[in-house]
């Protein structure tokens, strides 16, 4: 029977509907909304933190869906490892977190390949430092929405003293002529994707969960993103004590990347040049879609914006019939990150390593002609969600971006996230056609470099609750 | 045949250690302190025997006791576990692979396995072999993440596709008969490269451990 097992995932789907009330609303939804400003805190006396928590509570955006039209501003928080024992929370519970969220992103270097240019060394001070407790994220429709929450939440800070604001990161979408887009400065449309979960009620489109034996598309298990629900393996995913704290909540990590545009310029138009497809194909070939976003899979020779807008193609495509890498490099980003079937059993050897992606540029934008340096303050604040950080964003992160052996491409990196320090090759496999020939990108500097940013731990409105209550008792 | 896999073998070798109750320290012990000391990769004494992919060393102390409701067992003895992956078609290869490890490095061998009941040196490769045999298990499934290729294969095949890929991207572009030129002499001094030793193909990001030895890629822990 076609679409059976879909069919079945599509009825578990209604049957598991989850509390949207109890989840941060960051968790289940990209808030499309421009304006962006997260806020680092410190708390200092567990008694004002509680109470600040408990003022904020209100405030707190769930997933609960916008039917009577989207909020004008967005609040969300989360807390690392270091913020929650801020909360003098029980020696027992705090133990019981994953290992790589107790220890930290910066601890976790090694692992991630965060080492050379990207090691925490060349953090800014804010992530050196290791004094973040808490990501306190607003977003707002317009710039002075945004500022109005602000103030308010700066207002609750102060009238509780509940916390020391260290620092600030502004983040917004590129508008142009009124319209936000969801450019990032290398020129490249993002966003495409994520994935869907059972039970998570949104705009869903082929392409986005986990693919099926008959070719169909159907929603990851809960588990891969929330705390307390089965995953991919039929397991409970690792999970702090007791389990109301850790149920509905899921895990974060924000990295601050920032883009060496004029390095990025000038290697895409030198080697542009002498790529036989030209400049804007080369591009293409880096990420896996073209720049207004179309996918090389589906469309390898030009921008097709028919299929960028038919949520029924933008993401509907596998990597069967391209083995070879003809069409989209088997080290194109997109293939890396999320390789479909590219490693065969219908794709189920990456069910176990999405992530879900929420993030915005940081800095200003630069059209094509503008002149630009590495050093001008912009890249992208990425922040990858999900139920294990180990199994997870820390295996793609290690695996799929800093190694290549899955793909069969050795030890190359991924072209424009990888920690390249001037080595390392990219390779466009082409068909030997004038307009699609093979290319080796070699001595690659690191288009992209960390900055900083760590793991942090999203609760849900219960466990919020029950920081501000005192009440989390892990018996 | 679950012992082989194409041309590579898995071979699965337990020795009981010696039950001494007057060495100090104990057997198991002497020989988890060598073993400490041994470097991995291309210094590893493993690297110079012939026909080894990939091999480890375990000392067992026992099955571990989980706790009601099992039942608590006990193994009769502890064990080294020797693991290798290598170049044999068949019993014979085996044969040969152990008398080659024999002849390579027979001082650790023995430094290793003169902690184990019945062991009767390396320096009679006959007994040796006997010996080696007796021990033996069936694998019957092993990871063989080389292509059904000899390790002289598969090192000259990573040198070739090392020396390849950095010539294309050196010559890319290049005028159709300056590139032939160039490509025939490239290969005539590919092909008179000697072969690389094994261990020396990896990558080299790793960092060191404790005691200096690069140990390749981190793990993340316990969630994998």
């Amino acid at each position: 029977m076609p679409g059976a097992e879909a069919e079945e995932s599509r009825r578990v789907a209604i049957m598991s509907k989850l509390n949207e009330t109890d989840i941060q609303g960051f968790v289940l939804r990209g808030y499309n909304l421009t304006y962006a400003r997260y806020f680092y805190l410190h708390f200092e006396d567990a008694a004002r933190a509680r109470k600040l928590i408990a003022r904020l509570l209100p405030e707190i955006t769930t997933g609960q869906r916008w039917d009577g039209g989207k909020p004008r501003s967005t609040v969300n928080i989360a807390f690392t490892h270091r913020g929650l024992a801020a909360f003098e929370l029980p020696i027992a519970t705090l133990i019981s977190f994953p290992v790589e969220f107790q220890q930290g992103m910066k601890k976790r270097a090694a692992i991630l390949g965060d080492t050379g240019l990207n090691a925490p060394e060349h953090w800014d001070e804010l992530w050196r430092e290791g004094r973040v407790h808490a990501w306190l994220g607003i977003q707002g429709l317009t710039s002075s929405a945004l500022d109005t929450a602000s103030t308010e939440m700066l207002a609750l800070i102060e009238e509780t003293r509940g916390a020391v604001v260290l620092d600030s990161q502004d983040a917004a979408s590129q508008v142009i002529s009124g319209k936000a887009t969801t450019k990032e400065h290398f020129g490249y449309t993002d966003g495409f994707g994520n994935p869907d979960y059972l039970g998570v009620e949104r705009s869903t489109q082929p392409g986005q969960g986990k693919l099926m034996p008959d070719g169909s598309w159907a929603p990851l298990a809960t588990g891969e993103l929330l705390l307390g629900y089965a995953d991919e393996a039929g397991e409970l995913p690792v999970a702090p004590i007791p389990h109301i704290l850790a149920s509905n909540g899921t895990f974060m990590a924000y990295r601050k990347l920032h883009q060496n545009l004029a390095s990025f310029r000038a290697y895409l138009e030198e080697h542009g040049r002498q790529y036989g497809g030209g400049k804007e194909k080369l591009a293409a070939k880096f990420i896996g879609r073209w720049r207004d976003g179309t996918p090389l899979e589906l469309s390898p020779d030009a921008e097709n914006q028919a299929i960028v807008q038919d949520p029924q193609r933008s993401t509907n495509f596998t990597y069967g019939a391209d083995g070879d890498g003809t069409r989209c490099p088997v080290g194109a980003h997109i293939r890396r990150v999320h390789p479909r079937d590219t490693f065969g059993f219908n794709g189920k050897l990456i069910d176990r390593r999405r992530v879900t992606r929420r993030g915005l540029p940081y800095g200003k934008f630069a059209d094509e002609n503008e002149p630009v340096s590495d050093s001008d303050d912009r890249g992208i604040i990425f922040m990858a969600l999900n139920a294990n950080l180990s199994r997870q964003f820390e295996f793609v992160q290690q695996q799929w971006i800093e190694y290549g052996n899955d793909a069969r491409l050795g030890n190359d990196k991924d072209m424009l996230l990888g920690n390249h320090g001037g080595h390392g090759k990219f390779v466009v496999q082409g068909d030997g056609s004038q307009t699609n020939p093979p290319y080796v990108c070699t001595a690659l500097p690191n288009f992209v470099e960390l900055r900083g940013g760590d793991y942090f731990f999203i609760p849900s409105i219960t466990a919020l609750g029950m920081l501000a209550m005192g009440l989390v008792d892990p018996r | 045949m679950p012992n082989n896999n194409g041309c590579v073998y898995g071979l699965t070798i337990l020795s009981p250690i010696l039950n001494d109750e007057k060495a100090t320290p104990s057997h198991d012990l002497q020989i988890r302190n060598y073993l400490a000391t041994l470097p991995t990769g291309e210094t590893s004494p493993f690297a110079h025997a012939p026909g080894t992919h990939l091999c480890r060393l375990v000392v067992m102390d026992d099955v571990i006791y989980v706790g009601m409701p099992a039942c608590e067992e006990h193994l009769k003895s502890k064990y080294l576990i020797f693991e290798s992956n290598l170049d044999a078609a068949g019993g014979a290869g085996l044969e040969s692979y152990l008398r080659g490890l024999a002849q390579a490095i027979p001082q650790h061998l023995d430094a290793v396995w003169s902690h184990c009941v019945g062991y009767p040196g390396a320096a009679n490769a006959e007994a040796f072999v006997r010996y080696m045999k007796a021990c033996q298990i069936e694998t019957t499934f092993f990871f063989a993440a080389v292509n059904d290729k000899t390790v002289t294969e598969t090192l000259r095949a990573l040198q070739t596709q090392k020396a390849v890929a950095d010539f294309i991207a050196r010559h890319q572009g290049m005028e159709h008969a300056k590139l032939k030129a160039e490509f025939l002499e490239f290969a005539t001094r590919l092909n008179a490269e000697p072969l690389p030793r094994p261990g020396t193909m990896g990558s080299r990001t790793g960092e060191s451990d404790a005691w200096g030895r690069g140990r390749g890629i981190k793990t993340g822990g316990h969630n994998e």
